[in-house]
């Protein structure tokens, strides 16, 4: 069937299964047409937003690191002699609001991955002067990103949008807790014993695989696993009454970056906000928009231009980044962004152009899902939003019955003066 | 063939007929891979650039009929682009679509490839995107800015010996007419290699394979390659500017490609030594896992591009001459005389022991099950097709795996020493401070470890050992040059 038919079906191509075991653990099973390969994303919902405690921030990308360290049973250098052993690709990465251990193997080994992969979750065991090695390597990772202008741009945009809410740090955490990490053995104990239950923990299984053979072995390796009791209590953010800029002087050569952000709703996929926001995102920014356009093919004042939505468990922030050639022009390219934002605001957008995003939504997944692993892994982001595939497809089904107005409503409601923040990058040849 | 040098000799016919690797599936998808078998390898030093802007005038400019503009207004509904890569002997261009798409989508990639427009103002766009991609792409960039520095200086002199990115100086000359002409002499049916794979109906490829003929017919011939140069001593170049640590790259060219009886063999030495951003490796776990020195450390012996954001090497990247690669990611300042020593002492210890016997069988096995995931998009499936139809060898997943099942303990111990070596090597670190790192480098005096907690016996009198190691360097193999200046 046609993907851009009248009629909307439903955005995931595949049938899937959904099995909650007694302990809290939940297993979502989706068969796919790609044959033999396997993908097992493991998603637990805790990311940097559960960092509450001051001077403890990026513990949750921590334990991405420390969760490679190993068990009594399967001490690490068993862990990476199996996983190479079988040809798997096993790796694991941290956002804001979740951590996913995943790994990518033959169908005859999904017994072996999930028997290893229950063991390191239930037994993990470190030594304090292991634990003190693997800080120096998430150090050395805070280093290899330090070179990026993108990511001071982004730390200094948390920083500045946000007073109370841990989305004020990035997934990285802040330096001075990075920093002091090797003294923090005793609180990643604390860290573990908190957020790696099963209650938080959600096992996406995709590929070459059946539900109930899948859900048996779960059962078996999981099913001991005790369920937890801490509840985060995670700061509302207070709203913002005012408009806010911050800057950052880049030490070496950079093109000025400029970055517009407003305070946006967490994800929700029964009301038209995230579907609205996503849409005036591509309208107003992407490659397509008339200030794309604008900026980087005729008037070629700027060669980056992208704004983004982010689907988050808690309100965040909609960000629009303009890459700026000279810095001479940022306060046009501030004034133009800001002039668009208006606009939108104003009237609402043609129907066939909001047609046109649809179909690129669809299609983008269509084209995108072509191999279990990316589909296990466009999964995962909604899992940790919703502990369900099934929020995906309600998302999409937003789109299919989004109109102009509800996307004028949404620029109106969110992208207000009061809930701005503006940060500025220039390097030392580009002074404000 | 005004662009062609004199050491670019006629050797050998390409074949005549447009080479075409059709994979038809049931899919929804159409994927398309086209590869050009030119690069900058044929481009002059001082129109260093040329290759990649051509390519990108193509995938990101508007054809004879339609402005830039007009193609993404046209491509946004589908969700389709075409992307283009650029190296020293291959121009690849990859796009795909849904089936429900694929007359739009042919129609605009066919205009593209072979109807081109050629606006100044796409060219000036284009070249500042290639400019900028120097200035503040690659120098923002410590690790993949070491990289690169590496192959031009391994390679120097040769049709190797610029990145295929031009430099700043060369991409401000190049003009729109030495593109068209870059086109009209580089692009013809004798370097086309057509892959299609997917749902696309019958008869598609035939009236692909047609349009495609509007080509010239090409040459005929293929460059011969000149080999990098010899080199009779270690040298380092240190790449100053302002960064937190310092990121090391350390190399020497091998005579080892895919289409060597050695590769495989060597393939795997490199995979126990420092398989790509996997944890288990030799390197990985005394440098990383043994003693947080950074976060990870890994062996190659074939280009591989922006590795910090892929985890697999990307397809279309054949070369004629390889290198043999360290990557030692970012290391805390007092700590970076240590890690490149230590990482030294590894591949002298890996080189001296050889591997061992469960090391080899452990990799063997997962090298013949890995290889699988290289391929498991049709877009990279057709990229393997292509690469191996380049070197005239067997398709490379099967033809690895057969390699593999047969190869010996002995048989890798073998090439290791052959083609490994921890002396005459070149050395790339991006640092500040780089004098401070040149008089460290020559003076060679120790540089003792400290670490954060207490380290078992066995490496405590590693260090000892480590920390000594002579390196073996005067000051005049030392060469320091400001980061804005590289690639200038």
């Amino acid at each position: 069937m046609a993907l851009a038919a009248q009629t909307p079906q439903k955005i995931l191509p595949y049938p899937y299964s959904q099995a909650d075991l007694p302990n809290g653990l939940r297993l979502v099973t989706v068969p796919a047409d790609y044959p033999s390969i396997v993908a097992a994303f493991i998603v637990v919902s805790t990311g940097s937003r559960n960092e509450v405690e001051p001077g403890h921030t990026g513990f949750a990308h921590l334990f991405e690191h420390l969760m490679f360290k190993g068990t009594e049973k399967f001490p690490q250098a068993k862990y990476d002699e199996t996983i190479k052993r079988i040809g798997a690709a096993s790796n694991a990465f941290t956002t804001s609001d979740f951590t996913c251990y995943h790994t990518t193997f033959s169908k005859e080994d999904l017994a072996t991955v999930l028997a290893m992969e229950a063991d390191r979750f239930q037994n993990l065991k470190y030594s304090e002067a292991d634990f003190k090695t693997e800080t120096l390597a998430v150090l050395g990772e805070y280093n290899k990103n330090s070179s990026s202008p993108f990511s001071k741009l982004n730390e200094v945009l948390a920083d500045t949008a946000f007073d109370r809410h841990p989305y004020k740090h990035t997934t990285m955490g802040f330096l001075k807790d990075i920093e002091d990490m090797p003294n923090q053995y005793d609180y990643s104990l604390k860290f573990f014993d908190r957020y790696y239950r099963p209650e938080y923990t959600t096992i996406l299984v995709v590929g070459d695989v059946k539900a109930g053979p899948t859900r048996e072995l779960v059962e078996r390796y999981w099913g001991a696993w005790k369920r937890g009791s801490y509840q985060p209590e995670i700061p509302a953010e207070p709203p913002q009454d005012a408009p806010r800029t911050g800057h950052v002087d880049w030490p070496s050569e950079t093109l000025p970056l400029v970055t517009i952000a407003f305070k946006a709703p967490a994800y929700s996929d029964d009301a038209t906000d995230t579907a609205a926001l996503d849409a005036l995102a591509y309208l107003a920014f992407s490659e397509n928009a008339d200030l794309y356009q604008k900026l980087v093919l005729r008037e070629q004042k700027v060669d980056l231009l992208e704004g983004s939505s982010p689907s988050r468990v808690d309100p965040s922030l909609f960000e629009i980044t303009a890459r700026v050639k000279k810095a001479a022009d940022i306060d046009y390219v501030r004034g133009q962004i800001l002039e668009t934002v208006k606009a939108f605001q104003e009237k609402p957008v043609d129907a066939s152009r909001l047609d046109a995003v649809r179909k690129h939504l669809r299609y983008a997944v269509a084209l995108e899902m072509d191999n279990s692993e990316t589909i296990a892994r466009i999964l995962a982001e909604y899992v940790a939003l919703r502990r369900t595939p099934e929020t995906m497809n309600k998302l999409y089904a937003q789109y299919a019955r989004l109109t102009p107005e509800d996307v004028r409503q949404a620029a109106r409601k969110y992208l207000s003066e009061k809930g701005r923040t503006i940060v500025t990058l220039t390097g030392p040849e580009g002074a404000k | 063939m005004r662009l062609l040098l004199p050491w670019l000799l006629l050797v050998s016919s390409a074949p005549a007929q447009i080479r075409l690797l059709a994979r038809p599936s049931p899919s929804p998808l159409v994927t398309f891979r086209i590869v050009f078998t030119t690069g900058s390898a044929v481009e002059p030093r001082a129109k260093a650039g040329l290759a990649y802007l051509t390519a990108m005038m193509l995938a990101g400019g508007g054809t004879r009929d339609m402005t830039y503009q007009q193609i993404v207004d046209a491509m946004f509904p589908m969700a389709a682009s075409v992307s283009a890569q650029v190296d020293k002997e291959m121009c690849t261009f990859a796009g795909a679509t849904h089936v429900d798409n694929l007359k739009e989508y042919y129609k605009l990639l066919r205009a593209m490839l072979l109807d081109p427009g050629w606006r100044e103002d796409d060219f000036q766009r284009v070249r500042d995107d290639a400019i900028n991609a120097i200035k503040v792409g690659l120098r923002s960039n410590d690790e993949e800015l070491g990289k690169e520095v590496l192959y031009q200086n391994l390679f120097e002199g040769t049709p190797y010996g610029h990145y295929s990115g031009g430099t700043v100086g060369s991409l401000e000359k190049l003009t729109l007419d030495d593109v068209k002409q870059f086109y009209r002499t580089q692009y013809s049916q004798s370097h086309l290699i057509l892959g299609i794979a997917g749902g696309y109906p019958g008869g598609f490829v035939e009236s692909m394979k047609k349009d495609f003929r509007k080509l010239p017919a090409g040459a005929g011939f293929r460059p011969r390659m000149v080999p990098p140069p010899f080199i009779d001593a270690t040298r380092v170049a240190i790449v100053e500017k302002n960064t937190r640590s310092v990121a090391f790259s350390i190399g020497f060219p091998i005579g080892v490609t895919r289409a060597s009886p050695d590769y495989a063999a060597l393939l795997l030495a490199a995979s126990y030594l420092g398989q790509h951003r996997m944890s288990g490796g030799v390197l990985y776990d005394r440098m990383r896992e043994k003693r947080g020195l950074n976060y990870g450390d890994y062996a190659y012996i074939e280009y591989f591009p922006y590795g910090m954001f892929l985890m697999e090497p990307p397809p279309n990247l054949a070369r004629h001459f390889q290198i043999f690669q360290l990557w030692i990611r970012p290391v805390e300042p007092p700590a970076a005389m240590f890690a490149l020593r230590l990482a030294l002492h590894e591949l002298d210890r890996f080189i001296k022991d050889g591997i061992p016997q469960d090391g080899f069988e452990r990799t063997r096995d997962f090298l013949g099950k890995y290889v699988n995931v290289l391929t498991r998009t049709k877009g990279a499936e057709l990229g393997y097709l292509i690469d191996s139809t380049y070197y005239g060898t067997a398709n490379y997943v099967p033809a690895l795996k057969a390699s593999l099942a047969r190869l010996t303990r002995d048989d890798v111990n073998r090439v290791i020493q052959r083609y490994l070596r921890v002396d005459r090597l070149a050395i790339v670190a991006v640092s500040k401070n780089g004098e401070e790192l040149k008089r460290q480098l020559a003076s060679g005096d120790p540089s003792p470890m400290t670490y954060n907690s207490p380290k078992p016996a066995e490496i405590a009198e590693e260090d000892k050992v480590v920390e000594k190691r002579p390196l073996h360097l005067r000051p005049e193999d030392i060469k320091v040059a400001p980061a804005d200046q590289v690639f200038q």
